[in-house]
């Protein structure tokens, strides 16, 4: 006869760690009108909003690179006219403040909505991380915009990750790129890297720093500050005394402003080298750092009208009408294509019934995300088996004005390489 | 005799020895495994002589610039633990308000050519204004926040600081935006002059000079005049003060105004040096600040300015010196480690902080 006595406490941990990783296609089979799914049916009843998720960072110092993405979606949703298989769209976007906690709560917010039908976003790594297995485990599809940490779409990335694309590129493009750039370009041969202990950060200073070695570079330390640190003076006096050529530091506005006006602060500083990279493409990092920023040079994917996609400048006057203003940050094209692969996933496999209600099956449409194909306005859109739907187009831009207001991609800052 | 000497050094009584307690055995490996660090990791960075003298002497003042701002804000934690004993969780949040307030006059007076003019005119009106402000929103907060709590125990009062402190923090995202915004850099904040032979930022000197003399008027207002004698009464004694005829009320707001004057002055020198300023910067200082006023003594005004200039010496200078020496690679990662570790060692040698024990005495 069965005892639970008899059951060990181990045993209870190893069967809670059997159904957390069998979730979310554990016994979840469902079916609903036509519709039958693996891990569940959404049903939106006729005349009901469609609901769709984003989460970006909308607040603090990068906000522009949440924002931004979040505007292109809103101009995919009015491209398509507002609606989607005969129902309105109904856009909730979540402020996921670029970090760990902020994440994990916007993503438990759009899981805990039952009628959360698919995620567009987020804007950081730091975010992703634990936000797509949140949403995967309430068999929700998320389609990352700019999260462009390698773990994210690695071969071995884990189970509860399945259900996360990302229509940005992988860093181990960009970290592979800007060590060629420092070595070959600017023909330097030491380095130190800064990391803000963030997964992007951490992973892109940690593979653009194996890449330099490769190349023959010496990486003389590889510090690490925290996102919120002011005083960056103790740091770069340290760094002073390591004598690079180059300063790398792949970290976001708030901190990287602070390097970029206290290096020249230093002395031992003078004639080296700062390099960023891809979250500082910001009127706010004009702002944060003012006349020390003219000059200053940042890696990027080259997001020059040539190198997008057909529909791009169809989309900037758009963005203008309706913002009153130009693209403020590098990832709106990813975004608005990752608006339009979450839409043409779903016209793919919903299906309405005679009363004109529609039902979706979950696990139906993380497949019809990972198989559909499309030109996008950033180029090329196909997901590889791990999520990566997007390729990368290097450049190396530079800041040439100290007045926020001048910010305009290719102006200020302007693409000084390829 | 030996058992006084020993109490007063930290030591466990001769008598006590007998009762040493595992734990107590994990408490001294840690205090000698931080002193191993502290002692051979200097003598290891110094012999290495990566850095030359000038590099610690640049150091030495990165720690007290951000050391006097930290010993600002932590005043006024330690001024309303003293009256009140509450922990204003929100007061990080008050020095956020002053450097807001200072920077909207700032860029004004940028653009209108005033601060390259006449500097010492537009830091005056800059801090007047921002610890009007400072002021002002402290005043309001003890009148409609904490008195409805004054006599209620247990954790309500400390739950309403936080509840505050996102008040504030929300208030002002609301009210002036997420993005961060940056003060002026006017040129003649950035020269350099000439201190013992080494070159620094005449904003550093300016900041320090200036919180250095803020905070003697501070404690001259709190030792020679009639409210300050009141104030120390009632941190004393609330009832017995009372009795005596102090208005409580009345020293409760004067603390705060204080307080909120001292983070008012703190919000704008912390913007001038690390120029950004936005809703949320009040945090991460006022965190840190609390440690000072902890590690100072709470309750005790030159604990709180002595607790601030370690904490921020101790973050500038101690990863290179303690951990350059014993070779651990990238050690500004661990600058708050270090910080927070050296906070625990002083609590752990002198738990009432460094100058607490002597307020205590005092008391009894």
């Amino acid at each position: 006869m069965f005892r639970y006595r008899s059951l060990r406490p181990w045993t209870y941990g190893a069967l809670a760690v059997a159904a957390l990783a069998a979730a979310p296609i554990a016994d979840a089979k469902e079916t609903k009108g036509p519709v039958t799914d693996d891990i569940g049916v959404i049903v939106i009843p006729k005349g009901a909003p469609i609901q769709i998720g984003g989460y970006w960072v909308l607040s603090g110092a990068d906000t522009a690179l949440g924002t931004d993405q979040k505007r292109a979606v809103e101009i995919a949703i009015k491209d398509i006219g507002g609606k989607l298989v005969g129902h309105p769209i109904k856009f909730n976007a979540e402020d996921s403040l670029c970090n760990a906690e902020g994440g994990q709560t916007a993503a438990t917010k759009l899981a805990a909505n039952p009628n959360t039908v698919i995620v567009i976003g987020p804007s950081c790594s730091s975010e992703a991380t634990p936000g797509a297995p949140i949403l995967w485990k309430a068999g929700i599809t998320s389609i990352g915009t700019s999260p462009t940490a390698p773990a994210l779409t690695a071969p071995d990335r884990k189970p509860e990750y399945n259900g996360f694309v990302r229509t940005a590129y992988s860093d181990i493009d960009q970290g592979a790129n800007d060590a060629k750039y420092v070595y070959e370009v600017l023909k330097a041969k030491k380095i130190v890297t800064v990391h803000d202990g963030s997964p992007y950060a951490q992973q892109l200073a940690t593979v653009m720093a194996a890449n330099f070695k490769k190349l023959g570079g010496t990486v003389l330390s590889a510090e690490a500050v925290a996102p919120t640190d002011v005083d960056m003076h103790p740091l770069l006096t340290r760094v002073a005394t390591e004598k690079p050529d180059v300063l790398y530091f792949p970290i976001f506005v708030a901190a990287a402003g602070q390097i970029i006006r206290q290096a020249a602060d230093i002395p031992g500083l003078k004639g080296v080298r700062l390099l960023g990279s891809s979250a500082l493409m910001a009127p706010d990092l004009i702002e944060a750092a003012r006349d020390a920023v003219v000059g200053f040079r940042f890696t990027y994917p080259d997001v020059s009208p040539e190198a997008q996609g057909k529909g791009y400048p169809k989309f900037v006057e758009e963005y203008k009408k309706m913002f009153g203003e130009g693209p403020i940050a590098g990832y709106h094209a990813n975004a608005y294509d990752g608006a339009q692969l979450a839409f043409k996933a779903i016209e793919k496999v919903a299906k309405t019934d005679k009363s004109g209600n529609t039902y979706i099956g979950k696990k139906a449409l993380r497949d019809a995300v990972f198989a559909t194909k499309f030109d996008g306005i950033s180029g090329p859109i196909a997901c590889d088996k791990y999520g990566e739907c997007a390729q990368f187009k290097p450049a190396v831009y530079e800041y040439t004005n100290a007045d926020p207001k001048t910010f305009k991609i290719g102006v200020n800052p302007k693409k000084i390489w390829p | 005799m030996t058992d006084v000497v020993a109490s007063r050094i930290g030591l466990p009584k001769l008598s006590s020895l007998a009762r040493f307690t595992f734990v107590d055995v994990i408490l001294w490996a840690l205090r000698l495994a931080v002193v191993i660090v502290v002692v051979g990791g200097t003598i290891g960075t110094l012999l290495k002589g990566r850095y030359a003298a000038a590099q610690w002497f640049d150091l030495v003042m990165f720690g007290l610039t951000i050391g006097s701002v930290y010993a600002l804000i932590a005043l006024g934690y330690t001024m309303v633990y003293g009256v009140l004993r509450l922990i204003n969780f929100a007061h990080g949040d008050i020095t956020m308000t002053g450097a807001f307030a200072g920077y909207f006059l700032a860029s004004s007076f940028d653009r209108s050519g005033l601060l390259d003019r006449s500097p010492i005119l537009a830091m005056a009106g800059i801090l007047a204004l921002a610890i009007v402000t400072s002021t002002t929103i402290a005043v309001l907060t003890e009148r409609i926040a904490y008195r409805p709590f004054r006599h209620v125990r247990g954790f309500a009062p400390l739950i309403c600081a936080i509840g505050v402190s996102f008040f504030l923090e929300q208030t002002f995202r609301g009210l002036f935006g997420p993005s961060i915004r940056s003060y002026p850099d006017p040129k003649w904040q950035r020269a350099a002059i000439d201190v013992l032979g080494f070159s620094v930022p005449r904003v550093d000197i300016i900041v320090i000079a200036l919180a250095v003399v803020a905070m003697l008027v501070l404690y001259v207002i709190i030792q020679r005049t009639k409210m300050g004698t009141a104030m120390r009464a009632v941190s004393e004694d609330t009832d017995a003060a009372a009795m005596m005829g102090v208005d409580v009320n009345k020293v409760v707001v004067f603390t705060f105004a204080l307080g909120g004057a001292m983070a008012g002055i703190a919000g704008v020198f912390y913007a001038f040096v690390f120029k950004q300023v936005y809703f949320f910067m009040g945090f991460t200082p006022g965190i840190k600040a609390f440690g000072a006023a902890v590690l100072g003594g709470i309750g005790s005004v030159p604990g709180a300015m002595i607790g601030g200039f370690f904490l921020g010496l101790v973050e500038s200078v101690g990863p290179a010196l303690f951990l350059d020496g014993i070779g651990i690679p990238a050690p500004y990662q661990l600058r708050d480690l270090i910080a927070f570790t050296l906070l625990i060692m002083v609590l752990i040698f002198r738990p009432h902080g460094i100058l607490g024990e002597r307020m205590a005495k005092k008391r009894a």
